[in-house]
């Protein structure tokens, strides 16, 4: 109270204030009657259904995109040993519509140089993020179960995190996982993924935890980054018995309109 | 009245603050808000992955792209055109032992890949080999597989066997090996379209096809081939126009399947005969840790009976309490279901074992038959396009499941103990095979 009444005579002197402050009431209790909502609530087929309307219409409003992209694997997690880094290749992708790709290499690192283990992205011109919203295409929908985990209010977002599962318990190559969904545009904004059963179990015991997240450049939600942890069911050299992919998305150029040059004469892949 | 008027000013003071602090975050207050929401669990993932989700060091990269850009068609090296030279063996009663390699030439995705296959069969003195190419190409939702393949080949008779490495390896260690064998030598094309609902592929073969005698009945433990004969193909020129459609029906979770095969004199081929073939395969899933997989399947074949284009009985895709390919005719029918466990047995005993070997239970039940003209040159047995009722073999069993996930995640390797039911004078088996888990159809990969 006496804050409150400090507070009050700073504004009456007309004493200016160095910043907005948010005084905390502590002598105010009210209440109001419960109130029935009687509108129907969004049903999950719904809420699936504009998230892939949404999904739809991020990629089509992308007309031509440039990014750097990072693929770094880490080998010699959950060991004694320091974390040890054992490829990092760096490239800046340029993709436009209706189908041109280039990906210039920008950095190749391996812990190795004259090992034989090696790992490449390849690119197309797709857009459309499908590593993202795999689960929640329309010809996905009779491949998973979901349900609504969680609402929340964030701003003046409402943020609904469903969870998917696949239906068939022989999909050993689909994921469950959960989605977070900004209900403003009804995109996936962020993903984690695991398996409830390894692929491969003779070589992967599992797949610990991986994470999909965007970030929105411009107005538009895009890619930021893949994190993938991996558990091997025997210690490999260098390797270990875990490790971690990474993929990450850095420096959007989004609907700049790059000029068809970049494209000519490269080859999808290309670099020093 | 004082009371009421310090409440007031409190309140006023309460709206003036809040009403201050919108403006304050004034240009995207809700944006930010899911920024920092967002941030957090980012903040959690970086804890999580320490290193690896380290932010890109940019040091240089500007230069690169300079450069890279500067020099389009600059190609990374020898990274860009994948080279692979992989030993190969096999072994069976027609071919012997066979030694060879294989060489793969170029993976980058504008180019497709082409494979070269070189080996010398021992039994039979005779180099095999060719080249074939394949190329994937996504347009849209669909993806476009073209295969090219030509050389000489042995192959197996009955086209729809399956668990050709496992069979290799019993044969070379025990002699057990049920399948036959011929040669061919031509070359093959095939188109595929896939989606994620149904896939369709044609194709074309024109292929010289030779009958293989056995030259080879040792194996390393010392028995002799089990059987010793190997089926003779019928000699001549095959050409083959072949279609196939793979659809997912909706609402029930089954893959349906028809293949369709012809030969003729119109094409060029020796052989005249129509064959087809229909299956559906169910993939029901009760509780967490028990699937239920029914398979159905009918194939029917007209014009000439030649024992390469017949359909076959026994073994691990048909009846596992019949020898494999043992029976076979010019009508296949056949219904199976599998009760596949996902609980790793070892574990839920409190065995102690490696996490690469989790062991799973299994049974099943199958009913089916084959009717006309048997390749082996037994008695035609009735029936046109239904067996007859005496036709029918049936067989209830149990397995012991172990999934490696390598070549194919849904593929198991089972010791299968198959009893046959009803009136017969076959006795139990005991089958070691590797198969999919729906294994009559090929299911959409993607």
């Amino acid at each position: 109270m006496a804050l409150l009444i400090t507070l009050a005579l700073t504004v009456l002197a007309g004493a200016p204030s160095p910043s907005p402050t948010l005084a905390v009431e502590d002598t105010m209790h009210t209440s109001v009657p419960e109130v029935l909502v009687h509108a129907p609530r969004v049903t999950l087929d719904e809420i699936l259904d504009r998230v892939a309307r949404g999904e739809a219409r991020r990629d089509s409003v992308l007309e031509d995109q440039a990014f750097t992209f990072t693929l770094r694997v880490v080998g010699n997690i959950q060991s004694r040993k320091e974390p040890l880094l054992l490829l990092e290749n760096v490239r800046r992708v340029y993709r436009k519509r209706p189908d041109k790709v280039r990906a210039v290499m920008l950095r190749e690192y391996r812990y190795k140089e004259k090992g034989r283990a090696s790992m490449q992205a390849d690119f197309s011109s797709n857009m459309s993020e499908e590593v993202v919203n795999f689960a929640f295409r329309p010809e996905a929908r009779r491949d998973y179960r979901y349900h609504i985990e969680d609402r929340s209010i964030v701003g003046d977002h409402v943020i609904y995190q469903i969870v998917f599962e696949p239906r068939s318990l022989l999909a050993f190559d689909k994921p469950r996982g959960r989605v977070w969904v900004d209900t403003n545009d009804f995109v996936i904004v962020r993903e984690e993924l695991d398996f409830e059963h390894s692929p491969a179990p003779l070589i992967l015991k599992d797949i610990d935890r991986m994470v999909i997240e965007r970030e929105q450049i411009d107005g538009y939600w895009v890619l930021r980054r893949v994190l993938i942890r991996m558990r091997m069911t025997i210690p490999f050299p260098t390797i270990g018995r875990a490790f971690d992919l990474t993929l990450m998305y850095d420096d959007y150029a989004l609907n700049k309109g790059i000029d068809d040059t970049v494209f000519s004469g490269a080859s999808v892949v290309e670099g020093r | 009245m004082i009371r009421s008027q310090r409440v007031a000013w409190a309140v006023a003071l309460v709206v003036a603050s809040l009403a201050g602090g919108a403006r304050a975050d004034d240009g995207a207050p809700a944006d930010s808000a899911l920024r920092r929401y967002l941030g957090g669990l980012s903040d959690s993932t970086d804890t999580y992955f320490g290193r690896s989700a380290a932010p890109l060091d940019t040091a240089g990269l500007d230069s690169a792209l300079a450069f890279g850009l500067a020099h389009p068609g600059h190609r990374v090296g020898r990274r860009q055109l994948g080279f692979e030279l992989i030993p190969t063996f096999r072994f069976n009663r027609a071919d012997g032992p066979v030694y060879g390699g294989t060489v793969g030439v170029g993976s980058a995705p504008d180019a497709g890949s082409v494979t070269g296959r070189a080996s010398y069969a021992v039994g039979q003195r005779d180099w095999i080999g060719g080249a074939s190419y394949d190329k994937s190409l996504t347009r849209g939702d669909a993806m476009w597989k073209l295969d090219v393949s030509g050389g000489r080949r042995t192959q197996i008779i009955d086209r729809e066997s399956s668990d050709k490495t496992l069979a290799s390896v019993r044969a070379l260690l025990s002699g057990s090996d049920s399948r036959h064998y011929m040669r061919e030598a031509g070359f093959t094309v095939s188109l595929e379209r896939e989606t994620a609902v149904w896939r369709a592929k044609a194709g074309f073969a024109d292929e010289v096809q030779k009958p293989l005698s056995t030259t080879t009945t040792w194996s390393l433990m010392g028995n002799r081939a089990d059987p010793e004969f190997n089926l003779g193909a019928r000699h001549g020129r095959m050409r083959e126009l072949s279609y196939e459609v793979g659809v997912q029906l909706p609402v029930v979770p089954v893959f349906l399947q028809t293949e369709y095969q012809t030969a003729g004199d119109a094409i060029g081929s020796d052989f005249e005969y129509r064959r087809y073939r229909v299956t559906a395969s169910g993939d029901w899933s009760t509780g967490p840790s028990v699937s239920i997989v029914p398979q159905v399947t009918y194939g029917r074949l007209t014009g000439e009976a030649i024992p390469q284009a017949a359909f076959y009985l026994g073994g691990s895709h048909t009846l596992r309490s019949v020898v494999g390919s043992s029976m076979g005719g010019t009508g296949l029918t056949l219904a199976r279901v599998d009760l596949i466990g996902h609980d790793d047995v070892l574990a839920l005993l409190h065995v102690p074992h490696p996490d690469a070997f989790p062991i799973h239970l299994g049974a099943f039940a199958a009913t089916g038959a084959t009717w006309g003209v048997d390749p082996y040159g037994g008695p035609t047995v009735p029936g046109i396009d239904w067996p007859n009722r005496e036709d029918w073999l049936h067989e209830a069993g149990v397995q012991v499941l172990y999934r490696p996930g390598i070549p194919e995640t849904d593929g198991y390797v089972r010791i299968s103990y198959a009893q046959p039911l009803g009136p017969t004078d076959r006795g139990g088996r005991w089958s070691f095979t590797y198969t999919r888990a729906l294994d009559l159809v090929d299911r959409i990969a993607r």
